[in-house]
């Protein structure tokens, strides 16, 4: 889901590019708050790195096949870091693939990337309110489930709000027909959506019965795992509660 | 997954390999963005035919332009051609009942236009810098350490873990998986799959991080990269020249839109 160079008029990427340059300030204001800030670079962009390879996996649908963009899921195990790890992987696939492009790319950042921060900020809601738990199987499949589907909900609205708003910007459009575009692209992307909450709630249980540490969870004390075989004490702040 | 590929036409050998990369980072960004603001139709060959000089000054094969256009294009094609029935008033055909809009086909014309020269000074840019020395003149010009930083990690790390995830999906070819339908069992297999790549991920990620410690990441402030690089007198030519075209373009189109 990326927008293509010149398909927006000049105003629409200047503030794209204001967005992701206040949101960049606020998630390293956010990250620089931590003991050690660097400390958490390497496992981001490892793992934004294999998000991006994951996004190449194609899930299929017959006739086609679709890819997911797992948004919830880079929000959820990446924390503050899911926005700029979001941002270089979206440079990099616009210097690697062209896909989306520079004067876009402010926009691209911010549709894909706030989301992605919301869903981190539900998923520690969940762990507060102790919905999503070591021992709450049931509780993390469905914050999961809601939090995969509304992250790309949210995405699907913001990126066809602005190709709408930018069409809108250059001409005149018809209201009934524009209505329509964005309910028939909504509908469209339903089934997505539920494959999306589907698959970030099946990954987040198998994180959580192998490696519950990525989730920033200490392992339930019924179903002990390696990280408890080992009796390594706490020393990540993934493992003391904190995204990496 | 092959990133060198990124630098395959950075070794050659023209004016605009030579330009040093600060100034023609922001003189190729500023020109981008004079493409992004036209907004008059008439400017179009114009901006097609700046985009097309540069690439030919590069000296790229023109086959890499081809490549580079046609998945983006595809995807473009879809967008423009939604436009001319939903942008515009004055109709010009009608088709039971959908109109084909004057006003909508502009803008299609417009933003393919937009598109096909955006893409192609972008390749200019990418295509005669080496992706590190991009990096590291992000850096020079204030980009965040934390960013840069990420970005070589990324760089570094994406083929051993595309390597990683073409590994585990060949062991679950071998031991018969085939993903055909999106039934639960597929679902739960690429969950899996997917689980533990990230899982590798992070485990590599810590080796890593320790290795680097162990260096001194993280001891010291981070490196600034410093501008090395002496200007040219050429480089001023094409910095200044760039400018005044991206600036020329953007007057001429408030002058065309004010007339």
């Amino acid at each position: 889901m990326h927008i293509a160079e010149g398909m927006l008029p000049v105003a629409v990427c200047v503030a794209g590019y204001g967005t992701m340059a206040a949101t960049t300030w606020y998630t390293l204001r956010k990250l620089n708050q931590q003991p050690d800030p660097r400390a958490g670079i390497p496992k981001a962009s490892l793992l934004a790195a294999g998000f991006f390879v994951l996004s190449l996996i194609s899930i299929p649908i017959p006739p086609a096949s679709v890819h997911l963009i797992l948004g919830g899921l880079m929000g959820i195990l990446l924390g503050w870091y899911a926005f700029p790890a979001i941002l270089v992987a979206l440079f990099f696939q616009a210097v690697m693939f062209q896909h989306g492009g520079l004067t876009t790319l402010g926009v691209n950042a911010t549709v894909i990337g706030a989301p992605a921060l919301l869903a981190h900020l539900a998923f520690q809601a969940a762990k507060h309110l102790k919905v999503a738990a070591p021992g709450q199987r049931l509780g993390v499949g469905i914050t999961g489930l809601l939090i995969g589907s509304m992250t790309l909900f949210i995405e699907v609205l913001l990126f066809y709000g602005v190709l709408l708003l930018s069409v809108r910007f250059q001409a005149a459009v018809n209201a009934a027909l524009e209505q329509a575009a964005l309910t028939t692209a909504v509908v469209a992307y339903l089934p997505l959506m539920l494959l999306e909450g589907l698959f970030t709630a099946m990954v987040l249980l198998f994180l959580l019965r192998v490696s519950p540490a990525l989730l920033g969870m200490q392992p339930a004390a019924a179903a002990p795992t390696r990280a408890t075989a080992t009796e390594r004490p706490a020393e990540h702040p993934a493992e003391q509660g904190e995204p990496v | 997954m092959n990133t060198q590929w990124l630098d395959a036409y950075a070794h050659l050998d023209s004016l605009l390999h030579r330009w040093e990369p600060r100034s023609k980072l922001i003189a190729l960004v500023g020109l981008l963005f004079a493409f992004a603001a036209i907004s008059d139709v008439r400017l179009v060959p114009v901006m097609l035919a700046l985009s097309i000089a540069l690439y030919a000054m590069s000296r790229l094969p023109l086959t890499f332009l081809l490549s580079r256009l046609r998945y983006p294009g595809a995807l473009l094609l879809v967008f423009v051609g939604v436009l001319p029935f939903i942008a515009g008033e004055q109709v010009v055909l009608r088709v039971g009942l959908l109109a084909l809009h004057h006003e909508g086909l502009l803008l299609a014309l417009l933003t393919s236009a937009r598109f096909a020269a955006i893409l192609t000074t972008s390749l200019v840019l990418f295509g005669t810098t080496a992706f590190l020395t991009i990096v590291r003149t992000l850096a020079m010009l204030g980009v965040p350490a934390l960013l840069v930083d990420m970005l070589f990690f990324f760089y570094r790390y994406l083929a051993t873990i595309a390597e990683n995830l073409s590994t585990m999906q060949r062991a679950m070819h071998l031991r018969g998986f085939r993903a055909r339908r999106p039934d639960w069992r597929t679902i739960t297999m690429l969950a899996a799959l997917a689980g533990s790549l990230l899982i590798r991920s992070y485990e590599q990620s810590e080796r890593v991080y320790q290795a680097m410690r162990l260096r001194g990441y993280g001891h010291t402030p981070p490196v600034r990269h410093q501008h090395q690089s002496r200007a040219h007198p050429h480089d001023r030519l094409l910095f200044g020249g760039t400018l005044a075209c991206a600036g020329a373009l953007v007057a001429a189109n408030s002058l065309l839109l004010a007339l």
